[in-house]
């Protein structure tokens, strides 16, 4: 099949919302089947390009408009980006289904819309080769995810939402600038082009440009200063949301930023933007766990663990050793599954029980037996206990960061590790000894997509031999800057 | 005052930081690495005049697709939480006659102009964007001049669907035929209006773009403007 069909994972998503108004004239109830009609599309369309790229072992480009890169945009499917398209396509159609039990606030019309553009900004985000178009991908996913935090309409919800659009609009102004600082200086806005023509820059600018650029992703990547609309868009939007909030769509933000600085890996200014992610990174890890310590409300607590996570991918990757790499890659997407799990577990107790509050969890393991287990599989491999998928992850990141010498990144990881004991502990001894009651019938469909995400986090976690070979292979196309710029058929536009 | 005197000393060094990096991009220097290979080949390759045009549909057309999805996305989400079941204008008093007549008379110019700037986006300076927001004027006028006006909203929301999705189509049938999305197809595979360079009926499918795009701005305006002038009814939701 012509490579050049990946791009129906941009145009699908959006044809789709785009008919929704049309979909509309045919009554509420079948927009929510729509829209997990479109998602399954979708999900079949990122597996092909994953298959595609996984077997020839080449990226696919796509071309828009049949323009050679930099002069038109370029998409660049390579291995990272085929594998988080597909837990994109997946995550989504998983909460598309979710959203038939959890969303019962109107306009739903106007959330199916919004679901889908949602779900193609992160799939442009990671998709796209060019910094321009990656702005405007960014700006998709965060407007879609702006309108979604505020969808409930309660005034905590509006609150968060204004926080959000708040602190957004200041990153994206700051990214902004950061690329129109690159373009004044090197004359192109294609990546790969970019990298090239890195090492010629002027080291001030390019270090300016670097930290506009990080500072800018960092709202949208939840690191440490600028993170502070994360707990409150969490716990206030609605639960299917909150899933892609924490299962792809900080992710997209950080592998932007990942992706940028890399690109000037051989300049200068890399060393010190690295320990600025460092940095930020450990913040993000200290302040997210020891918030999570003393919340009451599930959601919250689930937030900022999320939050603490994202930092230990930034230190992953702010250790930027190939060994680290391929850990953060592979906690990134242990992260996913397992974030995934619990924010649909726990947003399912909430639509049972009318809130996501610890009183709600007492005697859960009795009147909930399904559920409860799965928020104890999610829990423990958080926690990072053997045979769960997070474990390896941590570990290989614990190797990583023994390897250059950084004992207090170790002492980081285990300290986070023993703050996570403790409240997901007490989570669990909540869930399953305290209180009781009647069992209540647990929805069958649900029910099956946990068992699925459980059954993926204990299989990874026994044989973690057969996902990592595709981790390593998704993070070489992050660090491996030479073959990134190589597989990119660049016009032989130069200075 | 300790904190504003805080965020002035700030923004200060902030600034004189920025100024320091900007200062080693000198102005004016020749920086045309890509830009030099639009202005060259910009009439051959897509047969517009106005290169901005040529770049924003043609060269870089899927950031436009993007902006489009914005605008929709701010529409959507507007529309989304001001949603209630039940709402109306609350404009306290009509406006003037001189206001009302002037605004009846302006409106078909107002219209036409928005138009003509959509339509002769390949030629003049303006297109899909400008014109869009030219339309949604005339409507947001009305809205201003007359207590009880309303926009027809079984014609707008489908409207605004289905100029987007068009504009999506445009590109898959470059897909088909060319290969690639929002490949133009009317310029470089059928060749219409080779010859007729600066006129009309020429840049391929540039103007059938930025018609899309101008019908789907200057509704979507209109809809935020709609959604944010009408206010929740006593008794309803």
């Amino acid at each position: 099949m012509n490579p050049q069909y990946a791009s129906l994972l941009i145009a699908l998503p959006l044809f789709s919302a785009f008919l929704v108004p049309l979909i509309k004239r045919a009554g509420r109830k079948v927009i929510l089947p729509y829209l997990t009609l479109v998602t399954l599309i979708q999900t079949g369309i990122a597996a092909w390009a994953f298959k595609e790229v996984y077997t020839t072992g080449q990226p696919i480009i796509v071309l828009a408009g049949g323009f050679q890169p930099p002069v038109g945009i370029n998409l660049y499917i390579g291995h990272f980006a085929a594998l988080f398209v597909l837990i994109i396509a997946i995550v989504s159609f998983f909460m598309a289904v979710f959203s038939m039990k959890a969303i019962n606030v109107e306009p739903i019309d106007k959330y199916a819309m919004l679901f889908l553009l949602l779900m193609l900004g992160a799939t442009g985000m990671i998709a796209t080769g060019d910094i321009f178009n990656l702005f405007v991908f960014m700006e998709i996913t965060a407007i879609s995810a702006y309108a979604l935090t505020g969808y409930n309409k309660t005034g905590e919800a509006s609150e968060a939402a204004m926080k959000y659009i708040i602190l957004g609009g200041i990153g994206s102004s700051f990214f902004l600038v950061g690329v129109a600082l690159l373009y004044g200086s090197l004359g192109t806005l294609n990546l790969a082009q970019i990298a090239m023509l890195a090492s010629k820059m002027n080291p001030t600018v390019a270090q300016a440009a670097l930290a506009l650029l990080v500072f800018g992703l960092a709202v949208e990547a939840e690191l440490f200063p600028l993170n502070a609309w994360a707990p409150d868009a969490y716990q206030a939007s609605p639960h299917s949301v909150t899933v892609m909030f924490s299962a792809f769509v900080v992710k997209a933000g950080l592998y932007a930023m990942v992706r940028i600085v890399y690109l000037f890996k051989d300049t200068p200014a890399f060393m010190g933007i690295l320990n600025l992610i460092l940095i930020l990174g450990t913040l993000t890890v200290i302040i997210g766990e020891l918030s999570a310590l003393r919340q009451t409300n599930v959601k919250r607590m689930l937030a900022y663990s999320s939050i603490a996570q994202i930092g230990l991918i930034a230190v992953g990757f702010g250790v930027s050793t190939p060994q680290a790499v391929d850990a953060a890659v592979f906690h990134m997407v242990n992260h996913a599954i397992v974030k995934a799990l619990m924010f649909l577990a726990v947003g399912y107790v909430a639509v049972t029980f009318g809130s996501p509050h610890i009183e709600n969890f007492k005697g859960l393991g009795k009147r909930m037996p399904l559920t409860a287990f799965a928020i104890t599989v999610g829990a423990i491999s958080v926690i990072g206990i053997p045979l769960f998928n997070i474990f390896w992850s941590k570990f290989r990141l614990l190797l990583a960061a023994l390897q250059v010498g950084k004992t207090g990144i170790v002492a980081l990881i285990l300290g986070a590790s023993l703050v996570e004991a403790v409240y997901y502990f007490r989570l669990i001894h909540t869930i399953w000894f305290e209180g009781g009651g009647e069992k209540i019938e647990e929805n069958l469909v649900l029910s099956i997509i946990m068992l699925l995400l459980v059954a993926l986090i204990i299989i990874i976690g026994i044989y973690p031999e057969t996902i990592w070979n595709i981790i390593q292979k998704a993070a070489t196309d992050l660090y491996n800057v030479a073959n990134y710029v190589k597989n990119v058929p660049l016009l032989g536009v130069s200075p | 005052m300790v904190k504003r005197a805080l965020a002035i000393v700030l923004i200060l060094i902030t600034g004189y930081w920025l100024a320091n990096a900007l200062a080693q991009v000198p102005f004016g220097a020749d920086k045309m690495l890509v830009g030099k290979y639009y202005l060259e080949n910009v009439k051959d390759q897509t047969g517009a005049v106005n290169a901005v045009t040529a770049v924003v549909v043609n060269y870089r057309g899927l950031d436009t697709l993007g902006e489009v999805t914005v605008l929709f996305i701010a529409a959507t989400g507007v529309a989304a939480l001001l949603w209630r079941k039940k709402r109306e204008r609350t404009a306290k008093s009509e406006g003037s006659v001189v206001l009302q007549t002037g605004s009846r008379l302006l409106l078909p110019f107002i219209m036409l102009f928005g138009a003509y700037i959509f339509i002769h986006g390949h030629l003049t300076p303006g297109g899909g964007f400008p014109g869009g927001a030219t339309i949604a004027t005339a409507f947001l006028m009305l809205y201003l001049a007359f207590r009880e006006y309303e926009i027809p909203h079984k014609v707008f929301e489908p409207l605004e669907g289905l100029a987007g999705m068009s504009y999506v189509i445009v590109g898959l049938i470059g897909l088909a035929i060319g290969g690639y999305f929002l490949f133009d197809w009317i310029w470089q595979t059928w060749q219409l209006g080779h010859d007729n360079i600066g006129k009309l009926f020429s840049a391929g499918f540039i103007p059938i773009i930025y018609t899309l795009i101008g019908l789907k701005v200057g509704t979507e305006l209109t809809g935020i403007v709609d959604n944010m002038v009408k206010e929740p009814k006593e008794g309803g939701q």
